[in-house]
């Protein structure tokens, strides 16, 4: 066995006789694994990095400094998800003036999914299989193939206006889609 | 002219298909429901995201200097597995990590050039009955017993969220956790959570309730 901070032998490692305890250095590497998911998760609800790195860094900064020693060990994850879902209610609700209860949906506390799955791409999917079959082609041309208004007009062979108009009305369409958790 | 709606929309599903930030202005709100839809599919596109090696590495630099009061214990890295090598942990649990839960006193709010805010008379503050109010910035819950008022902080102590009153349990709740505290401001959980800030507060000669605040 190895006291905190030591490098124990690659060898005893791999046959698990050796437990390692948090150095400083990596307890980071620990709250930056964990940040990672918050990180995807903000990032789905968000759409750009920007913005997500930003809400990222102001979840670490909250509550990183206020985890306790002995917390539980749920405790980590649930915390960091906690306060991600209470920065992420700021940041809508000072740009659109939303209140939580409104964000509800938006941010039930669902388990996360390991870094590397794509559980909000098939939520995406079960929303878009809600909608009317022009309101669901406008969509996945633009949003999941990437289509220009106007490569997406070509396709639907309609006119940029009309699409402009059917990807608004699509959109509320979609807000509107119920699914179940 | 004010804009189209369509044409406000397709505003901001341009600047996300193009990985910008969400520029959002006042007029925006309306179609709300339709923009935050926007925001999901556009991250779809994308697929499950990781952050970039240089924000990691800044971030990794902020947490590094953060004040360390061991956030991260060596049992509950063991016990939670967040990726520490395995082996034989029974023994070292019984060592260390379970100590009883930690008392912490409360702190009281004292606002550097504060002054003391009218929030009512005495008889607006049923007795047992926690109401929130309001002294410029702070915020708190006061609360009547017999002829004295105490009043706590109207933020939870664990996370940056606003308490409500929970009048059928008469308790202060946290709705971003649902953990509870008590209207003195102590944790109603087994695993006690630090207790609320108290906030100054003090009834006049004419029976007014005042707050301390800025």
């Amino acid at each position: 066995m190895t006291a905190a901070g030591s490098q124990p032998p690659e060898e005893l490692r791999r046959r698990g006789e050796v437990v390692e305890f948090p150095s400083p250095a990596r307890s980071t590497d620990i709250a930056l694994d964990e940040l990672e998911i918050v990180y995807a998760f903000i990032y789905a609800r968000v759409g750009n990095r920007a913005d997500a790195e930003d809400l990222t860094q102001q979840v670490a900064m909250k509550a990183i400094p206020r985890l306790r020693e002995n917390a539980p060990p749920s405790a980590i994850r649930g915390y960091l998800f906690a306060t991600a879902r209470s920065v992420l209610g700021a940041f809508w609700s000072v740009r659109l003036g939303l209140s939580e209860s409104e964000l509800r949906e938006d941010l039930a506390m669902i388990p996360p999914a390991p870094v590397g799955s794509d559980d909000s791409g098939e939520r995406a999917r079960q929303i878009l299989a809600g909608l009317s079959d022009n309101y669901r082609r406008v969509l996945e041309l633009r949003f999941l193939h990437g289509y220009s208004l106007k490569e997406v007009a070509a396709e639907m062979k309609s006119t940029v206006g009309a699409v402009k108009v059917m990807q608004l009305r699509a959109l509320r369409a979609a807000a509107k889609v119920r699914l179940d958790e | 002219m004010s804009e189209k709606p369509e044409n406000r929309l397709e505003r901001i599903v341009s600047d996300l298909m193009r990985g910008r930030r969400l520029k959002l202005r006042p007029k925006d709100a309306e179609e709300k429901e339709a923009i935050i839809m926007a925001a999901r599919l556009a991250a779809t596109r994308q697929g499950p995201q990781r952050m970039s090696p240089a924000f990691r590495q800044a971030l990794g630099r902020q947490i590094d200097a953060m004040p360390r009061d061991g956030w991260v214990s060596r049992r509950t890295a063991l016990v939670a597995g967040l990726g520490i090598a395995a082996g034989t942990v029974g023994g070292l649990l019984a060592g260390r990590g379970l100590e009883g839960p930690q008392t912490v006193a409360a702190k009281e709010i004292v606002p550097d050039g504060g002054e003391w805010f009218p929030v009512g008379t005495l008889e607006d503050f049923p007795i047992g009955t926690a109401r929130q109010v309001r002294a410029g910035a702070i915020g708190a819950f006061v609360t009547r017993t017999d002829d004295s008022v105490l009043a706590v902080s109207s933020i939870c102590s664990d996370l940056p969220c606003e308490l409500w009153w929970d009048a059928k349990h008469s308790v202060l709740a946290c709705p971003c956790h649902n953990k509870t505290f008590s209207t003195e401001g102590r944790s109603n959980e087994a695993y006690p959570l630090p207790p609320l800030d108290t906030v100054k507060v003090r009834i006049t000669a004419e029976g007014r309730v005042e707050v301390f605040g800025i």
